[in-house]
This record gives C-alpha cells, structure tokens and sequence, in this order.
C-alpha cells in the first residue's frame, strides 16, 4: 500500500469516526448550552437508538426507515422526559441533574436488556452502502464514506437550523440569556423540551448510524459518554462550531494514533484534553476562562 | 432540648458502630467495614464538592490510586499494614497538590472535565504500567501485614473494621474542624460567590488547591483501606464508573453535610447488594430510586432525617 | 415522600426486609449438620448485566438445566442441588462481595461462573481463607492454572493458551506461512499472542508482528489497515464481544477476508448471530461446539433443544461440563468439604460432552480435547455454524504443568 493511499484511507477514516463522535457531541452541548446540564444518559439513549434501529430495520427490512425512525421517536422520548421530569428542577442545583440522568443512564440501559436482551445484535447496512470503491487501488467501506458525508450534511443542517430558522434563533437568544428571553416572551419551556429531544436524537442518530460497524449491544453506553465529554470539553461547552472541531480533532487522534502509537491508545485523547484545557481552561471555543 | 436529642442520638450511633462486632455476624460486619470504607471516600468528595462546590467528576483517581499505592507497599515492602495506609493516604493527599493545581486553572464543568481527564489518564496508566499495577490483572493477593513490632490486632477482620472506622471518624473530625475554621468559611464563600471571595483580597486558587489536596488525600485514605480489605486492587477502581457513583453517593445523602455522604454511601452500597440479589433487573429500580429522590426528597438522606428529627422532637 | 412512586417504594420495602435479615441472622456460622446434609450450594457470582452480560447469562442457563435435571434424578448422593446465582456487572469488587456473602452468610463452600478473569483473580487468593473449591469453567487466563494456581482452584474449560494452542497444531499442516497477531490488550489477549508467537516461530512459519487493542475500541480501522500492510497470508485473532463483533463486521466491510485468513482463538454462536454472514469462513479453536459428534454430546444438545428450541452455545456447553466435573468429584469425595474433595479432584476423570476430561494433579487443568472449527453455511440453520475440522488429543493441547508453554 502507497504512503499517499494509506493517509488518504486513514483521512477518510479519521473523518467517518468524527462524524460518529460529532452526533454525540453536538447534542450534548446543545444541551447543556440551553440548560446547563450535564447529561449523563447521553450514552444510553445512544444505545437505545442502535436498539430501535435494530427492530424498525428487521421489523420493515428498511436500514432507511431506522435511520429515520430511532432518532425521532428516540427524540420523542428525550422531550417526554424533559416535559416530565428535568420541568420541575430547573429552580434546583445543578447536581439534582446530576443524578437525575444518572438514573435515567440506568434505567434505559437495563430497558434495553430487558427488551432486546443481553447477545449484541446485528444491524446489516443496506446494499446499497454494503459495497466497497477503491480509493488508489485500495479497497474502501461505501458505509463510511457514506457516514463521513452525512456527518458533513447534518453539521450543515444544524448550522443553517441555528443560523436561520425561528427556532435556532430563539434557541441561542435562551441559551445567552434565558432570563431576557422568557420577558420577551420566548415560550422558554418549550424551547427547553425540543432541545433536549433534539440533542437525544442526534444521539440516537450517532447509535444507529454506527450500529453497522459495531453492532447494537448492552456494552455500547460505557465507553462513548466519555468520548462525548471529551469532544464537548475541548470544543467548549455549549459551542456548536466546538463540538465539531472537538469531533474532528479526537476523529484524528484516535485513528491515526492507533494507527502509530497503538499502545498509547488510550491515553492520547486525555493528553490532548489536558493540553487543551491547560492552555484554554474554557475550551477551544469555550466562554468560560 | 434538642442539643440534648442530638448528644444522644450521637452517643448511640457511636456505641452501636463500636459494639457492632460483637452482636453481627461475620458477613455482616464485612458489609459494614465496607460501608465505612466508602463512607469515607463520599465525605472526602462532599468537602469538595458540598463546601466548595468543586466538582470533581474523577474521584475515582483518588481511591484508585491510594488502593493501589498501599497494595503495592503491602505486597512489595512488607511495611506494617497500619503504615502503609497512611503512607498511601498521604501520598495521594501530596500528588493530589499537583492535580490541583492543573485542575483549578479552570472552573465549572471545566474543572470536573479536567478531575476526569487525570482519573482516565491515570486508568490508562494502571492498565498499560504492568511491572508496578498488574495491568488488567491488577495487584491481587494484598496481605493484611502485621506490626510494627508484631502488633496484630489491626489485621483480623474485626480489627481491621475498628482500623477503618477510626479513619472515618478521624476524617470526620478532621473535615468538621475545616469546614467549621476561618478555612472553612473562606471555602463557603468560593462556594457562594468566587469573584466576591477574590474581591476580599483571598487568593481562591491555593484554597481550591488546599482543599482539593485533602479531598483527594482522604479519599486515598479510603482506597488505601480498600486494598487489604478486598484483597486487590484493579483497574475498576479507577474507571470513570466509580468517580460517578461517588457523586451519587454524597447527592443521596445529602451534600454539604459530611454525614450525609457517608450514609449515602452506605445506601448505595446496601442497596446495590441487595437489589442485584433479587432481580436481574436490579440497575432498573436503582435509576428510579435515583430519579425518585431527586423529586421528592432534594436534600437526600440527611434532609430527611433531620426533618423527620425537627418534626419529631418536642418544642421546647 | 415516596408517595408518588409505587413500584420502587414496594422494591425498597423488599430491600430493607432482605437487609433486616442480613443482620438479624444469628452470629454463628453454622457449618455443622446442615452444610453436611442438607441442599448443595452451589454459588455462581456471575456478570449477568453489562458488556460481558451474554456470556454471564449463558453460564446461568447451563447451570440452571443441570441442576433441574439433576434433582429430577435425586441430585448428588440423595442431595438437591441449590444454585445461588447473582449478579455482579462483571466488577471484581461486586464478585468478592458477593461470593463472600455466600461463604459467610449462606454456607456455600462451593463456586463456579465468575465470568472475568478480573473477577477470578480478586477471589482466587481468598479461597483457602474460605475453605471453598471454585472449579472455572470459562476463566481464559493461563496464569490462573500456573503462577497464580492456589490449591483450591481448579479449571474444567480450556483455557486461552490451550485453545491458541489447537490454532497452532492445525497450522502446522496448513499452507499459511505469514502471520500476525490482533489481541485484545490485556492479560488473555497478551498470553494467547505470546503463546501463538512462540507455536509459529516453533514450527518454522513467519511471525510478522503482533499489535494489541484497548477493551470497547469502536473504530477497528486502523489495526484492519496494519493487518492488510503486513502482508500476511493470515491474521490470528484473540478478542470477545463486543470487539470481536465490532473487528469482524468491519474486516467484512474492507473486505479483508478476501486478502487474510482470519483465525480466532475463540469461536462462540453468540458472536456468529451478532455479525451474521462476516463469519463465513472463519477458522479457530472452539471451547465448546454443539456439532461436535460424541453421543454424550448429542444427548445433551437434543436436550437442550428440547429445553430451550435453540442450540448450546459455548459456555453453556462448557458450564454444563463444569457441573459434571463437580458432580463426579463430590461422589468421590462422598460430600463438599474442601479437605476431602480436593483429592478427589485431583486426578478425576470423566466423560462428558466434550469426551474425556482428565483434572490433572499437578495444576489443577481440565486435560481434554481441542476442537478447531470452520463457521459454516448449514442447512436447516438461520445462521452460520461452526463446524468441527479438526480435533487434537488433550495431551498435546494442555501446556506443560504449571507454565503456559508446550513441550514441542
């Protein structure tokens, strides 16, 4: 293999894992940008997604139905929850979100394993994605060059969401004041439940775009909350444009530092965190010093 | 009155901890030696995170490395059991000072982000630095040493609770005392209002280190317990995992009240045990009780029972 | 204040009821009249939940069936047999707890399950202080028949290094020459490569490199790139769930299979189901398989299905062959008390499933057949199968005593 088409494989690697991470990412400081919570159970609804995508995809035998399906109803369930329980303790400190998604982290984790069970299931990407093109004459997934282009499009999508829609603008007129916006009328509760199903669903999304290449699995929660932090931590809490910058970054750490310093492997993201934080305490893009 | 209550609720509880090894049985006493083990552990946090309000999402580094410093002592050195808990405490509490000090250059979620950073670098660390951490293994077969000069007494099960207990209560005595000092009160005031604290003329950041360094000692203390209580020390002790159920622990029990977190410990463990033994579904119900005290009872156990105390005493 | 919340309330109820017992059970340990002739205990600490929660789960349905079966027989010498099985999430501090409480709380003097080796390695010192026998059946780690071996421990399954071991005699005669390691990095996958390393460069086949992948890696790209550079005519794999399946969905995506044989140390249904046709053609050694041809074996799989409408997997297979392992000693011993079942078990041999188990004396190993299976289109299967290719005499398969290495 050519040095030119083993960095072009691993770029192009480097940028489907990101996209993966940015899913995580994104809703994760969405949601703490509007709400300042730090939402544990993000992995979970993770999982959850691969879950659901699992049964829409075997139930109607479409990968496309589950594509679209588990982050919406996911979605749904991540508003529920906000609507029934985060509603009442906003007035509260903030470790009472602490534990409250904490619960909810195991409460989905064990309703997986109790409706899906405890062997990992597999998710098959459609054929239309299951093929590989070459990339100078090296094999290459489709699957992921399809993952890399739509993390590029759903980054666009949210960017263009918060930039120009009503309800991107009001969400950043609450997330930079929440106060002034509820006297200017902004129906903050509302803005609240959407958020947060929104920030469960890009989850959900990330769950059920990278069952294919993991499968859906009880074990799938534990080790991407993590990752999310460290993405959200780097680009800044609460930043959009930091998630993805945070998502790109560990995309390449990960993939090219496995790939050079194998044994460094697990270390490395926390290196480059500390680093960042030491320098920018508040984050590449962070408000806070 | 109520001091007088409070005196003999006190005097109780003291009495029935120190007298426990002579009604319970051996199981028993194993769950409350670890009990107060990890009561140990979530009153280090709450200095922290309940007087401070530092919150440190990478407790579990404290524990962690205090269990494997004394399990490396125990089986490496032969040093007396007794020794090598404090010398694992008081090393944590020292490079703790380190850690503070990185740590404190943010605030916020930052900070907790950073105790995290350094409690997954330092798992990282415990898995790949096999020669000294057993790697995946970890360090198994810890030895409860005897003396110094061949004093036993410690290294028996119950002796061995009576040596945990005393560092609750040491710690306890310990946090009470800070907490209640000027030291304590500069603490509070970082916890209210940083900018005002700094306005007075204190320089925040070395409290923050300061109290970070005997946050982390304690808890060091506390895993230091650990090593030769279970035997072994392994990663798992390090995983990001316990650094969160820490944080639950002093939330149940209540923060900012230093008993409060070592009832919530007890709790949580009590309830992980037992829970698990019934049902498969065990985490499921977990999660609800967490969800369920968040709702209805805000100030965890501590709140509760003192309510219920306030309630039940007569008004003078 | 719990009010509002029904069902939890009820749970906290039962907990504190079960918590009251704890400490209102009296203060001496009974060991006397009971522990001799009532019920056996059995006490499996196992990882029912979490990411090894499949394999926890699997060791419970071969317990379980056994013991049904057996006390339908009048259980061991004319005792039932009584199964503690509790979860521990595969966390070594929750497994110490909880076999402890079976000691010391329950009477149990006898353990099996513990799924982790983590797990099997915090609880193995304490067993001597306990006065218990844990016979493992699906502990991989090689050290724990060898520098951690106590007298009390004893291993019915294969181990890492045996199953490496089959690999290793089934390339002898193969035509692959080129191979490199993908382990999982930590104490089973070093072993298992260690052991692998040494069998090629034995029988004159080139080792060219080895690289090893933190437990939960999600992106298995970078080690399908090494593995595709390196070269080689084959790749051996030591990894278990969730990886495994994560390494062989993807290696299908590259098409690596195409390129590199892939050969496993462990090859169980479990994962077959979870990655479907990406383990066609898949090559390895087999702890245990349900197509293996011994009437003992048929017996049981027929039923199993009868039980449960579903094949054995591996570990049910091999919890079953555990449960006979204890069955016989403890008929030789005429009871459970560690002093006298020890020597019995020690040099014990029995038929079962997987033909003839020999514990050897000298380190406590199940001496038994490997089994090298190629997963396989069958009809009558939903799923790929493992097939039985190859098998190898114990002898030759069970490393020296005490060592993780072979004499030729």
């Amino acid at each position: 293999m050519s040095t030119l088409a083993l960095l072009l494989t691993q770029f192009v690697n480097a940028l489907s894992q990101a996209a993966l991470l940015f899913f995580l990412g994104v809703g994760l400081t969405l949601i703490f940008g509007l709400m300042r919570i730090v939402n544990f159970a993000h992995g979970a609804l993770y999982m959850l997604g691969a879950f659901v995508g699992y049964s829409l995809s075997s139930w109607s035998g479409n990968y496309w139905l589950a594509l679209a399906g588990a982050p919406v109803l996911v979605g749904l369930f991540g508003a529920a929850f906000e609507f029934s329980i985060l509603r009442r303790l906003y007035r509260r400190d903030a470790h009472a979100f602490l534990m409250v998604t904490f619960g909810l982290a195991l409460v989905v984790g064990e309703a997986v394993r109790l409706i899906w069970g405890s062997d990992a299931l597999q998710v098959p990407a459609p054929p239309l994605l299951s093929g590989v093109i070459f990339l100078l004459d090296e094999p290459f997934p489709v699957y992921r060059l399809f993952l890399a282009a739509t993390g590029a499009v759903v980054a666009v999508a949210i960017w263009q969401f918060l930039e120009r829609s009503r309800l991107g603008l009001l969400i950043r007129a609450t997330s930079q004041n929440a106060d002034m916006a509820n006297a200017l009328g902004v129906d903050i509760k509302l803005i609240r439940s959407c958020v947060f199903g929104i920030g469960c669903g890009l989850a959900a999304l990330g769950g059920v775009l990278a069952a294919p290449l993991v499968t859906a699995s009880n074990g799938m929660a534990a080790t991407v909350i993590i990752d999310a932090f460290v993405i959200v931590i780097i680009g800044g809490m609460g930043s959009f444009l930091g998630s993805l910058i945070g998502a790109l970054l560990i995309g390449f750490v990960q993939v090219f530092g496995n790939y050079y310093a194998p044994d460094f492997a697990l270390a490395f993201m926390y290196l480059v965190m500390l680093a960042v934080l030491v320098v920018r305490p508040g984050g590449l893009l962070g408000k806070e010093a | 009155m109520r001091s007088a209550t409070r005196l003999l609720i006190w005097i109780v509880v003291a009495l029935a901890l120190v007298l426990a090894p002579l009604g319970l049985p051996p199981f028993a006493m194993t769950l409350l030696t670890e009990a107060v083990i990890l009561g140990l552990f979530a009153m280090s946090l709450d200095l922290m995170f309940g007087y401070t309000r530092l919150v440190s999402f990478g407790h579990a580094a404290a524990y962690g490395f205090g269990a494997y410093a004394c399990g490396w002592m125990l089986l490496h050195t032969g040093m007396p059991l007794l020794f090598a808990v404090f010398a694992a405490g008081l090393l944590t509490g020292f490079i703790a000072i380190g850690v503070g000090w990185m740590c404190t250059l943010a605030t916020g979620v930052s900070f907790s982000m950073l105790t995290l950073a350094f409690a997954q670098l330092l798992y990282a660390i415990s898995f790949k630095w096999t020669s000294v951490t057993g790697g995946s293994d970890g360090l198994a077969g810890i030895p409860r040493t005897i003396g110094p000069f061949g004093f036993a007494a410690l290294s028996s099960k119950i002796g061995f609770y009576y040596l945990a207990l005393g560092c609750l209560v040491g710690g306890f005595l310990v946090c009470s005392a800070l907490v209640r000092s000027p030291f304590g009160a500069v603490l509070r005031g970082i916890r209210e209002n940083e900018g005002k604290t700094t306005a007075l003329g204190y320089n925040t950041r070395l409290y923050k280190i300061a109290v970070v360094a005997v946050s982390y000692g304690l808890g060091g203390l506390a895993g230091a317990l650990y090593a030769p209580f279970a035997g072994f020390a392994n990663t798992e002790l390090l995983f990001w995992l316990l650094s969160g159920q820490v944080l639950i622990m002093v939330i149940v029990g209540g923060a900012g009240t230093l008993i409060g977190p070592v009832l919530g410990a007890a709790f949580f463990m009590l309830m992980e045990h037992q829970l698990s033994a019934l049902t498969e579904a065990w985490a499921l119900y977990f999660g609800l009780i967490f969800i369920a005290f968040v709702l209805f009872a805000p100030e965890g156990i501590w709140g509760l029972a003192t309510t219920r105390l306030r309630r039940a005493a007569p008004r003078p | 204040m719990f009010g509002q919340f029904r069902p939890s309330r009820r749970a906290m109820l039962k907990v504190g009821l079960a918590g009251a017992a704890t400490v209102a059970s009296p203060a001496i340990l009974r060991l006397g009249a009971e522990a001799q002739t009532g019920p056996i205990k059995i006490g499996m600490p196992l990882a029912l939940t979490g990411a090894l929660g499949s394999v926890g789960q699997q060791q419970k349905r071969g317990a379980e069936l056994y013991a049904k079966l057996q006390n339908a027989k009048g259980g061991i010498l004319g005792r039932p047999i009584e199964l503690l099985i509790e979860d521990t999430a595969g966390n070594p501090a929750n497994c110490v707890r909880k076999a402890q409480e079976m000691v010391e709380r329950r009477d149990c003097r006898l353990i099996t399950g513990v799924t982790l080796s983590s797990e099997a390695l915090a609880v193995v010192p304490k067993l001597a202080e306990w006065d218990t026998i844990f016979i493992s059946s699906d502990n991989g780690d090689g050290r724990l028949t060898a520098e951690s071996l106590v007298p009390n421990f004893f291993r019915a399954n294969i181990s890492g290094p045996m199953g490496t071991r089959a690999v290793s005699l089934y390339l002898r005669s193969a035509k692959l020459q080129k191979f490199y390691a993908l382990g999982l990095d930590y104490a089973w996958g070093h072993n298992s490569v260690q052991v692998f390393e040494q069998e090629a460069l034995k029988s004159k086949k080139e080792f060219l490199g080895k690289i090893f992948a933190p437990t939960g890696t999600k992106d298995y790209s970078p080690y399908i790139t090494k593995i595709r550079q390196s070269g080689a005519d084959a790749v051996f794999l030591v990894l278990q769930g969730d990886d495994n399946n994560a390494f062989l969905s993807q290696a299908q995506q590259y098409r690596l299979p195409e390129k590199v044989k892939l050969l496993t140390e462990i090859v169980d249904l479990a994962s077959i189901r979870a990655v479907g046709d990406a383990s066609l053609g898949l090559i390895g050694s087999s702890r245990y398989s349900f197509t293996y041809d011994h009437p003992l074996n048929n017996e049981f799989v027929a039923v199993w299905k009868k039980e449960h409408g579903t094949v054995p997997d591996t570990f049910e297979g091999e919890q079953w062959q555990c449960m006979k392992v204890f069955e016989a000693g403890i008929i030789k011993a005429g009871g459970i008390e560690a002093a006298k079942l020890r020597p019995a078990l020690e040099d014990i041999e029995i038929e079962s499933v997987k033909g003839k188990v020999h514990i050897r004396k000298c380190d406590h190993q199940g001496v038994q057949q490997g089994f090298m299976v190629e997963v396989v289109k069958k009809p009558g299967f939903e799923t790929p199968v493992p097939e039985v290719i190859a098998t190898y005499p114990g002898d030759s398969t069970t490393p020296t005593c005490n060592t993780m290495t072979f004499k030729d």
